[in-house]
């Protein structure tokens, strides 16, 4: 009987059940995109903030004293002061080796243009292709750690292409005092030899890169010859805000107790990625920029928490919508419970009854609605970073709990103040 | 008794007597109403905030001489006049020296502290920032190289030099200066190999005033707004050329106008859900009404009384659930904003209207397609109850 009366009522009220039905997915798969954009938007903001460049920059330990303060005793200063370019491979090695998302190492010196002119050369990955150990690929290099360059003439530099072993990249200023066009070949007498490339390109970077030439590796180190050398490296990592651990933890690992430690080492705190560089990398000083890192840290905690709260508005005004309509769907039934009292039919039954096709319909919406709101997520992943949204399996217990708990919380208070009513009365009409 | 004050009486005591239904009703708009209200404000407010978060960056402007040379505080001002005060977040005039500690040559640089503190939120000071005269802030790849501690005294001497007729420099005298080691300075960067000191020190030392290498500016505003302003300082300055920091500015607009997007899809998708929700809901209690309009319909009433007399409902309860939800959305965008940016928001007078508008809308517009099917069956169906 009651499996006939729960049958009945969803045959006979198609329309209304329906409806409930169509709240309930409606509010389910609000919740489900906004939590599931809530969870994702850190990553992506912080793939997103990788256009601002490295956040890790890696130096020997001896070249500490930079050479740009001692430009005036020669490029020589800092000579046997090298990182090794065979090492740079090992990067990729690492604990986070997935959060590390491009890096490139440089090298430079001070050459002479055919008219005389002294420039910096500065050599470097422009979109190296790497196979790694691990069996993955990588191509990385300036091109994405210099996203504001604007190529005003030309093209980007384009490693894959023979030609281009002998080509460089000349900056807008350099170009403009010497004439230089895109497509022109330059001589570049280095302090140690000489060579001759073509210029595919000519940048606008809005800062020092402009006054100098940027050329592939070899080409530098054949310049000073220092093959096999490079002076630095940029590293571009996805990294957590930084806590009051790591910032202990950055003075001195050693001061942390062997949990702690493992806590750091194992979190991507841009301190522990730093460190795990110069474990692997020889005589290696691996330091944040401060410029890039703190300030990634503060807008990924500013834009995760704006999410939380936009969500929890949505969470809230989804939860109240289905809600009200249960308690309005319940109300409405006034007349069918007084009956049924009236009949003979005790509170439990009765409950049991309501409660039960309330249940079914909200199952029936969640599901609906989760499919439907990872939908959503999809569409705003892809329009505004365009990247999917990862499905996070966190959000279904989350979505169903949300919805078995308003539908409850909407039917059991009518439900009951519909019991406490006389049947007498409620037939009556009044 | 007229026939306005019949429609009023009828209004007023559906809302009165039914006023469980009623107030879920009143509920579901004023939910969609807040919703609405709150999240525009936080939209049309993100840029500004978010923008500030940016500044976080440090400079994104900088002045420099034009030519080679030097140039002094009234051209910075001068500059600053063409940008307006309030999107200016700090400024820091920088006048480089070589100057001599134990016998090694170093970078001084001249600056105010409470400028390159606004310009450069993100340099890390170990120790404290010089606050008086006669202290010094150590890049840190110079304070490893001195090995000095913080509190530490260090002898900065200055060779004042003067450039006789061909031009070569001429030896006058060398001025030196004891001072404190307030802070040690880390940013990962070229920073870290200078020394900074008040402008003052540095002036008193080269006994020279006035002349400027650089400033930073910090500004806030979008790319075209940054450009803007460069574009009329160099028009109308001569002694100074103003440049974007394009790496910032740059990379600035490309972040801001993805979170924008973000926040506006958002925005709309919620939105759209939530006046589904309401109109669901709303639907839902006219629905239950059908029995009282066969009844009406029986009784005489035209199909268009009825309808009028469901939308004036409507429009009332549009109108209470939107001024609610309205407040309700502004303390919910005052919230945020306080939570994530620490940073009041300003009220939009025309959110106010809209939000009225927006849930009188959906209101009505829910109230009508069920009257309308109600009314257009025989009410002899209706009351019979199929």
């Amino acid at each position: 009987m009651f499996f006939r009366m729960i049958r009945g009522a969803f045959t006979r009220q198609r329309g209304k059940m329906l409806m409930i039905a169509l709240t309930i997915a409606l509010g389910a798969s609000l919740a489900t995109a906004m939590l599931n954009v809530m969870f994702d938007v850190g990553d992506k903001v912080a793939q997103e903030l990788k256009t601002y460049g490295a956040n890790i920059t890696v130096v020997p330990k001896a070249a500490s004293v930079l050479d740009n303060l001692y430009e005036v005793e020669g490029g020589d200063a800092a000579e046997g002061a090298y990182l090794r370019e065979d090492e740079l491979g090992k990067i990729k090695t690492i604990f986070w080796a997935f959060n590390i998302v491009d890096y490139a190492p440089f090298i430079d010196t001070d050459a002479s243009l055919a008219d005389g002119r002294e420039v910096n050369v500065v050599g470097t990955w422009f979109n190296h292709y790497m196979a790694l150990p691990t069996g993955e690929t990588l191509n990385t290099g300036v091109q994405n750690l210099r996203t504001w360059w604007d190529i005003t003439e030309g093209r980007w530099l384009d490693e894959s292409q023979p030609d281009d072993a002998n080509a460089c990249m000349v900056g807008a200023s350099v170009a403009a005092a010497a004439g230089i066009r895109a497509g022109d070949s330059i001589r570049l007498q280095g302090p140690r030899a000489g060579t001759t490339l073509t210029v595919v390109g000519v940048y606008d970077s809005g800062d020092s890169a402009d006054d100098q030439i940027y050329a592939p590796l070899a080409q530098v180190q054949k310049l000073s010859n220092t093959a096999g050398c490079v002076s630095s490296i940029e590293v571009s990592a996805l990294t957590t805000p930084d806590n009051e651990l790591a910032l202990r933890a950055a003075k001195d690992p050693k001061s942390l107790s062997a949990s702690q430690y493992e806590t750091w080492y194992c979190t991507a705190y841009v301190s522990s990625i730093c460190f795990q560089i110069q474990e692997v990398i020889t005589d290696a000083v691996a330091s944040p920029v401060r410029q890039v890192a703190d300030s990634e840290g503060a807008i990924m905690e500013k834009t995760q928490l704006l999410m939380i709260l936009i969500t929890i508005l949505a969470l809230v005004g989804s939860g109240l919508g289905i809600s009200n309509l249960v308690t309005a769907s319940v109300m409405e039934r006034s007349n069918e419970i007084g009956l049924m009292k009236a009949i003979g039919a005790n509170d439990r039954a009765i409950t049991g009854l309501v409660l039960t096709e309330i249940v079914i319909v909200g199952i029936v919406g969640a599901v609906i609605g989760y499919f439907a709101g990872f939908g959503f997520a999809q569409i705003i992943g892809h329009s505004v970073f365009g990247s999917a949204i990862e499905m996070k399996a966190m959000v279904i217990p989350i979505v169903a709990v949300l919805v078995v708990v308003v539908t409850l919380v909407g039917s059991i208070p009518a439900v009951r103040t519909l019991l406490r009513l006389d049947p007498t009365v409620v037939l009556h009409g009044r | 008794m007229t026939k306005r004050k019949m429609f009023f009486r009828m209004i007023t005591a559906s809302l009165v007597r039914r006023r469980s239904r009623m107030l879920v009703a009143l509920l579901a708009i004023a939910v969609g109403a807040t919703i609405l209200s709150g999240l525009v404000t936080i939209y049309y407010d993100v840029p500004r905030q978010m923008g500030a978060e940016f500044r976080n960056y440090g400079a994104n402007m900088i002045l420099l001489p034009e030519g080679s040379g030097a140039f002094d505080n009234a051209e910075v001002d001068a500059a600053l006049s063409k940008i307006p005060a309030a999107s200016v977040v700090g400024v820091a005039p920088y006048r480089y020296e070589s100057v001599t500690i134990n016998e090694q040559p170093i970078v001084a640089a001249g600056t105010h502290m409470d400028g390159a503190r606004a310009a450069s939120p993100y340099w890390y000071i170990d120790g404290e920032w010089p606050a008086a005269s006669g202290e010094l802030l150590l890049g840190k790849e110079i304070a490893e190289k001195l090995s000095t501690k913080l509190g530490a005294e260090l002898n900065v001497r200055y060779a004042l030099t003067e450039e006789d007729e061909d031009h070569s420099d001429l030896f006058v005298k060398e001025n030196s200066r004891k001072m404190i080691v307030a802070g040690i300075l880390e940013t990962g960067g070229s920073e870290e190999e200078y020394i900074y000191m008040a402008m003052e020190d540095l002036e008193a030392l080269t006994e020279s005033a006035g002349e400027l290498d650089v400033a930073e500016l910090s500004v806030s505003g979008s790319q075209a707004e940054l450009q803007g302003y460069a574009d009329s300082i160099n028009a109308s300055l001569d002694g100074v050329t103003a440049r974007l920091v394009k790496r910032v500015t740059q990379s600035e607009s490309t972040v801001l106008t993805k979170l924008q997007a973000l926040v506006l899809l958002v925005t709309v998708i919620v939105l759209a859900l939530t006046m589904i929700c309401v109109a669901t809901t709303m639907t839902a209690v006219v629905t239950e009404r059908r029995r009282e309009i066969g009844l009406r319909k029986a009784l005489g009433a035209s199909d268009a009384s009825i309808i009028w007399e469901f939308m004036g409902e409507g429009l009332l309860l549009g109108l209470v659930g939107g001024l609610l939800g309205a407040c309700l959305g502004f303390a919910f965008a005052q919230a945020v904003s306080v939570n994530v940016f620490s940073n009041s928001i300003a009220f939009r007078p025309l959110l106010l209207p809209i939000t009225i508008i927006v849930s009188i809308l959906v209101t009505g517009l829910a109230c009508i397609l069920p009257v309308r099917s109600a009314t257009d069956i025989d009410p002899a169906l209706v009351l019979k109850g199929e």
